[in-house]
């Protein structure tokens, strides 16, 4: 890449930065518009590329949509084949969230959130999406009853690619109630409905979206924390 | 329906938020919630806040993308006209049409393209980069002045690995801080495995401990890229091109073989082309 290329994204604050960091505790280097909710700085760091970036491919600009597939397709491929688990299916639902990232670009509103939680929202709809339907194709359900044995966070445990990130996520749901915890991942990380996950762990329904609003605000607190 | 009879349901729709944040609403029900959102700023609201707690989960699964996947990827992007281009030139295949969250994509369809003229850099990134690098050098020669003369030798074949670091045509930089004002800010390029890292706002380690920087990937075991001395940007070599981030930890003087603590500052490397 030439150097004005790789420069472009951020010519203006990076090298300000081997001086001095920039300093907007509240602006666009927060993690979420609300400061008080800080977050881990990869996540930041990220956030803040992802949000530039985005805007130039709104704009149509394919080197900008090179850079920013760059940025994503990690977190795009790693939760949709979190939640698909067939890898080949996983590459195919993946490659249609990147698509539909580079169509529906003009669309996106910095005001409503960051880029990031923009794309990886459509990743998840999406994913969640293929699993139901090939749920309904009954294609998993000898799997879906091999693995409905163990409790939904162990797939957490078990995934492969370490990493700091991963490790406070974890630690985090691990100060979750159980029922909490299996409430918030029975439904994110495999994709079950609330009925569905209310049925597999025989709670009211009430009993379940209370849960899961408590899990996801624990997790909130406690993410917030390690920042 | 009795007022009682509508507060109820209205009750019960809020309680949808959490689901609705975790995608696991049943088609008919996701319907239904998106049009109250869509006349209802407080929910809006709520369910803006749970889905960026849903998507820190996202975040800890994030996987290498498989390499055949960019190419295919761009080579669509190429030939695939974007939703509020005005006339696609020819009818380009399209997968269905975006059934989207309305907090993330609007309720109402977008308007046609009604964008600002883009602001445009009035000189050339290039000049820019220039331009701050030559203040970077000049902030360390200016260090210089006070030093001893084998520190300024040292602070020199300094200077020269940073400018080599600066001249790869593949550099790039990134940094961050947290809420705590501590910051790390990294110029690296991926084909040279090279990185300078600058650390701010951190409180000097107490006696007899040292920042100790980290190479951090999936399926391996920190790597240490050594120690920070004083406030001197630390020029970090044979970083492995899937690092996804540095870490930075308080040591004992002379560094760990492993990290001992958590980490006080950490930076992603994706944006500086490491970690795929």
């Amino acid at each position: 890449m030439e150097p004005e290329k790789s420069f472009r994204a951020c010519s203006t604050r990076v090298f300000a930065s081997l001086i001095r960091i920039p300093s907007e505790p509240g602006g666009r280097s927060a993690c979420h518009s609300d400061a008080s909710k800080p977050c881990t700085a990869a996540e930041r760091g990220l956030r803040v590329e992802a949000d530039e970036l985005l805007v130039l491919v709104a704009g149509g600009d394919q080197k900008a949509f090179e850079e920013l597939y760059g940025l994503v397709s990690g977190p795009v491929f790693g939760l949709v084949r979190r939640v698909v688990r067939d890898p080949a299916q996983s590459e195919e639902v993946a490659q249609e969230v990147l698509l539909e990232l580079w169509r529906s670009a003009p669309r996106f509103d910095p005001g409503r959130g960051s880029a990031l939680s923009w794309i990886l929202t459509l990743a998840h709809r999406r994913a969640v999406d293929r699993v139901r339907s090939a749920r309904a194709a009954g294609e998993r359900e000898q799997r879906e009853a091999r693995r409905a044995h163990h409790p939904a966070f162990d797939h957490v445990a078990e995934e492969v690619e370490a990493g700091l990130e991963r490790e406070w996520v974890r630690r985090c749901l691990d100060r979750l109630t159980a029922l909490q915890r299996q409430s918030v991942t029975l439904a994110y990380y495999d994709g079950y409905t609330y009925r569905e996950v209310a049925e597999r762990l025989s709670l009211p329904l009430g009993t379940v979206k209370t849960r899961m609003r408590d899990g996801l605000t624990r997790l909130r607190e406690c993410l917030g924390g390690v920042a | 329906m009795s007022i009682l009879d509508r507060l109820l349901r209205r009750e019960d729709l809020h309680s949808l938020a959490a689901p609705y944040a975790l995608d696991a609403l049943e088609p008919a029900e996701r319907v239904r919630f998106e049009r109250h959102l869509a006349g209802c700023e407080r929910c809006a609201a709520e369910v803006r806040a749970l889905s960026e707690d849903a998507v820190r989960l996202a975040w800890s699964t994030t996987a290498l993308a498989p390499p055949g996947l960019r190419n295919r990827v761009l080579t669509a992007v190429r030939n695939t006209p974007q939703d509020s281009a005005p006339e696609p030139a020819y009818d380009a295949p399209r997968a269905r049409a975006p059934h989207l969250p309305p907090h993330v994509w609007g309720a109402a369809p977008p308007p046609a393209r009604v964008r600002a003229p883009r602001m445009r850099p009035l000189f050339a990134p290039f000049a820019t980069a220039t331009a701050a690098a030559a203040l970077v050098v000049a902030a360390l020669f200016a260090v210089q002045a006070t030093q001893t003369q084998d520190r300024l030798d040292a602070e020199r074949a300094q200077a020269r690995e940073i400018a080599h670091v600066l001249a790869a045509p593949d550099a790039r930089a990134t940094s961050d801080r947290d809420a705590r004002g501590r910051g790390i800010g990294v110029i690296a390029s991926a084909s040279e495995g090279r990185a300078v890292v600058t650390l701010s706002g951190l409180d000097a380690p107490p006696s007899g401990r040292v920042h100790q920087l980290w190479q951090m990937r999936p399926n391996a075991q920190p790597r240490s890229l050594g120690l920070f001395r004083d406030d001197t940007p630390l020029v970090a070599s044979g970083l492995s091109k899937a690092a996804t981030s540095l870490a930075v930890t308080v040591e004992p003087d002379g560094g760990s073989v492993q990290p001992t603590g958590q980490p006080v500052v950490q930076l992603a490397l994706q944006s500086v082309g490491f970690g795929g």
